[in-house]
């Protein structure tokens, strides 16, 4: 690199940046495509919407795609925060169109929520009645969670050869959840080709398995979108309590949410026959662990709270509803309210944890989890023994004490912003507890019911200034705060 | 190709990114985790914390099913090991860099060999050679040439009152058939030039020629070449030593070497050399030495800073030829800007040698040239190759590179519209920096 194109660098390089963005819109048009084709299978009224606005993002992509002519192709660390940010932001303008427009039409500040919602795999919902919804919109609220599970960009860094350079490295360490970035192979976009085909997989596997048991077709391929992307959209008002009474759908869906929660390249080690790497990962042992002892506290609580039905009433719902909250799923089980207030405070603590880094969950990821009781349990010793000399260890590596601060800055950070998330609620006039819940419900991209408190059964009774603020703490929670929150310092826009 | 780096130093770091820009898969081995985490998060490439030497380290680095292992930590019995190790885990070619003549010497070439080295990189004798002709060929930049001299491609800086100056290319190659101009370095830019750009003072145009045609040249850049004898060098550094040892028959050489214990161990290192203890930037001293009598300065001190600046000193004082080691990649186009006559790298040198594997990693018969944006490479065409179709007017290149020109039955000749390439010639191609792997499809 000459010195000349190394000064120029440090500006964001906005035509590359448009094209890119071309490309993902094209992407999005192929997707809203198949909404559109169900619609059409189904006879219903709604393929038209979606066929027109795959028709506008398929040409405003072109448009973009092709008008802007990048002078330099490179892309810098910026370049990547603010595109991966951005992509976001305009796949849910876009995805919210046909939500306009459908059978069943929505106000603008609903769509957009359901949008993010769903790209986030919040799976928090604004649509009172699901059932009266075309089979077009399921599928396309199924699907935008799919997309976003595993995420848009690393999408498109698997289907666009272009993006296989260090600015496509800036987008995946931009997007891609967890404190270090790790990867699969050598280059990126084999990297990002190795997940979705372990993702492509485990959904068909779970469609499969669900048609197997009393789901039909098209419910088993919305609950397994739902449920790998842990976001928790249903295709029915119930939710997953209309097969309330199948033992086999839940402990299917409880296998694969819990998979959708560990780390994507740990099970791509594993299924290269790598068990060490799972023996030595603390993580996924730590992941483990909270989900049993969990269940040994639900259980207890609802043996307490005298709710006892069934044998399954202690094991299969329990553990349905923790694997569902760690993993930021958020499918309930029909009678969980009633289960008391301890389980309601622990559901906050798993909604806080999350699962595995780079797995589809939201959350604060266990990892950081592990960080901090590791650094706090130190902190201690030292207040016994200061001149000890002592070290974060993780999956068997020590950590550098930059990492450990960084870490504890994001958790810092995180707290701050359920707390101002929450107290923006409250201004916009919802109750205390229902603020908090919503906020913490979202940046967690949990989506568990506003129900859950009792406040209305489902977000639509919130009002719009509030559906706009929850859309950005949904967004923040899923870059996981850095990417978001660096886009709005001074010093990324300083040259 | 799968290549697997150990050592993430300079030349390490510098290889692993330069070799990821052209589209291979890079796994970089070190035992330090800092030095890695950096490039891991801003380079699309993998890296692996561990000992270089290490069995299990190396097995899961991949090394077993790499094609190419490059061992470039600071230590040459590390690197040996290292290559060593993989080569028995079944990596295909190993390269080893190593900094003492010992393991180049044709003498131990099988011992090597069964070592389980395939190749050694030597950066400290390369960078001595390139020295050498620079001080031969005083009135060149780059001096590149393949099969004894049929071919030549030099770079060539130039000067204000030269014929060419302000000319545009297409008139030049409308008036003089024996010249191509392959590429144009102005401003920190390399160019690959078209007809309508115009030659300018200041630019480095890269010429390719063959043997006959070198005197024309020298006459229509309006250089003069320069008879070297005496050489003074700054700092006793292993190129230093290397140099002195290669070429001390045909050059009178003194160092100048600030420190006093690297002083007392030259004369056992450097025979027929005068050592000299003090600081080459004090001007007094230099004058003393008698500077004004010295033919070439040669600056090789670590600090690529010191380096520059002593040369232009060294210029101004009336030495004809001034040759600086620049470590800094950033800083070689301002040091070529700045009147220093050759600017050698030993990192350049390096990936030249790596870039030669990957265009041809069975024989060795063809050679590359690492520039600080450009490579020149000499490939030979394969059987049914995309680039024999047509003539070569009609294949539709990308604009990154150029065919310069061709030896065809051991004749070397320049490229024109018309030329048909055939099987079995050999091309030099120039391309600009990160575009190697698209020449690699192209003749293959």
């Amino acid at each position: 690199m000459s010195a000349l194109s190394i000064i120029s660098r440090h500006m964001i390089n906005v035509r590359m940046l448009m094209r890119i963005l071309g490309w993902l819109l094209l992407i999005e048009a192929v997707f809203l495509l198949m909404p559109a084709a169900t619609s059409l299978c189904y006879g219903e009224s709604d393929w038209l919407p979606f066929l027109s606005t795959s028709a506008l993002t398929a040409s405003v992509g072109l448009v973009l795609a092709l008008r802007s002519r990048p002078t330099a192709s490179h892309m810098g660390k910026r370049d990547g925060y603010l595109l991966t940010a951005l992509v976001w932001v305009v796949f849910s303008f876009f995805g919210l169109i046909p939500f306009l427009f459908c059978s069943e039409p929505m106000t603008y500040s609903d769509a957009f929520f359901e949008a993010m919602s769903g790209f986030t795999t919040t799976g928090a919902s604004v649509i009172t009645s699901v059932d009266n919804m075309s089979h077009g919109v399921h599928l396309w609220r199924a699907l935008m969670q799919w997309i976003g599970g595993m995420g848009i960009i690393l999408f498109t860094l698997a289907v666009i050869p272009m993006l296989n350079h260090s600015g496509g490295m800036q987008m995946f360490n931009a997007e891609v959840t967890g404190i270090t970035h790790d990867k699969i192979s050598p280059r990126i976009s084999q990297t990002a080709k190795n997940l979705w085909l372990i993702y492509i997989i485990l959904t068909v596997i779970l469609i499969a398995l669900l048609w197997a048991g009393p789901m039909n077709l098209f419910d088993s391929i919305c609950h397994a979108f739902g449920a790998i992307s842990t976001g928790g959209y249903s295709s029915h008002s119930a939710g997953i309590a209309a097969w309330s009474g199948s033992v086999y759908i839940k402990l299917v869906l409880i296998v694969f949410m819990f998979l959708g929660g560990v780390n994507f390249g740990l099970i791509y080690k594993a299924l290269h026959g790598n068990f060490t790497a799972i023996r030595q990962n603390d993580v996924f042992k730590t992941y483990v662990g909270i989900i049993a002892m969990m269940l040994g506290f639900f259980a207890l609580s609802i043996v307490w709270q005298g709710k006892v039905e069934s044998w399954q009433s202690v094991t299969i719902d329990p553990l349905f509803q923790i694997v569902s909250t760690i993993t930021s799923t958020g499918f309930t089980v029909n009678n969980f309210e009633s289960w008391g207030p301890f389980v309601l405070s622990l559901t906050f603590v798993m909604m806080f944890f999350g699962a595995c880094a780079g797995s589809t969950s939201g959350g604060a990821k266990i990892d950081r989890i592990l960080y901090l009781f590791k650094n706090a349990d130190n902190e201690l010793y030292r207040c016994i023994y200061p001149h000890s000399i002592l070290s974060v260890k993780v999956n068997e590596k020590v950590v550098s004490p930059d990492l450990v601060n960084k870490v504890i800055a994001f958790l810092c950070i995180y707290m701050l912003l359920i707390v101002a998330g929450g107290m923006a609620l409250t201004a916009c006039g919802v109750p205390l507890v229902d603020s908090f819940f919503s906020s913490f419900s979202c940046i967690s991209n949990t989506g568990l019911g506003a129900g859950v408190t009792g406040y209305g059964n489902s977000y639509d009774i919130l009002p719009d200034a509030a559906k706009w603020i929850l859309s950005l703490l949904m967004l923040t929670g899923r870059l996981e705060i850095f990417t978001v929150l660096v886009l709005l310092t001074p010093a990324f826009w300083r040259r | 190709m799968r290549i697997v780096i150990v050592g993430a130093g300079e030349v390490g770091s510098h290889l692993a990114k330069l070799l990821s820009d052209e589209e291979q898969d890079i796994m970089l081995v070190d035992a330090d985790a800092e030095r890695l985490a950096l490039l891991d998060a801003n380079y699309n490439l993998m890296t692996y914390v561990g000992s270089p030497t290490s069995f299990a380290t190396l097995r899961e680095a991949g090394a077993a099913r790499c094609d190419l292992f490059i061992a470039v930590t600071p230590y040459e019995s590390n690197n040996i090991v290292a290559c060593s190790v993989a080569k028995n885990l079944g990596a295909r070619f190993t390269v080893a860099r190593i900094d003492t003549y010992d393991f180049m010497d044709p003498a131990n070439a099988a011992h090597v060999k069964h070592m389980g080295v395939d190749k050694v990189i030597y950066p400290e004798y390369l960078a001595a050679q390139e020295i050498i002709t620079a001080l031969k060929r005083t009135w060149v930049r780059n001096w590149f040439e393949l099969h004894e001299g049929q071919i030549i491609l030099a770079g060539v800086k130039l000067r204000a009152g030269a014929p060419l100056a302000g000319m545009k290319l297409k008139d030049f190659a409308y008036s003089n058939r024996h010249f191509h101009v392959s590429a144009i370095k102005r401003n920190h830019e390399t160019i690959i030039p078209r007809g309508d750009h115009r030659m300018e003072i200041g630019d480095i145009l890269y010429f390719t020629t063959t043997r006959d045609h070198i005197d024309d040249l020298l006459a229509l850049t309006g250089k003069t070449e320069h008879k070297i004898k005496r050489v003074l060098i700054m700092g006793g550094s292993k190129i230093a030593v290397r140099l002195v040892n290669s070429a001390h028959e045909e050059f009178k050489f003194k160092i100048i070497e600030s420190d006093l214990d690297i002083c007392r161990k030259l004369p056992q290192k450097c025979p027929d050399c005068e050592i000299i203890h003090g600081d080459a930037r004090d001007i007094d001293l230099l004058s003393d030495i008698g500077i004004a009598d010295m033919d070439a300065f040669v600056a090789l001190t670590a600090s690529s800073e010191t380096n520059i600046f002593t040369c232009l000193t060294a210029k101004e004082l009336g030495v004809k030829k001034t040759i600086a080691d620049v470590e800094n990649i950033q800083f070689i186009s301002q040091a070529e800007n700045l009147n220093i006559g050759t600017v050698i790298n030993k990192k350049l040198l390096a990936s030249s040698t790596i870039f030669q594997l990957l265009l041809d990693a069975d024989s060795s018969t063809s050679k590359c040239l690492a520039l600080a944006d450009a490579e020149v490479a000499e490939i030979e065409i394969q059987p049914g190759s995309k680039i024999t179709r047509s003539a070569v007017k009609d294949l539709t290149l990308p604009k990154e590179l150029t065919l310069a020109g061709l030896i065809r039955n051991g004749e070397g000749m320049l490229i024109s519209g018309g030329t048909q390439l055939q099987p079995g010639d050999h091309v030099l191609v120039f391309c600009l920096a990160g575009n190697l792997h698209k020449v690699e499809r192209l003749f293959s």
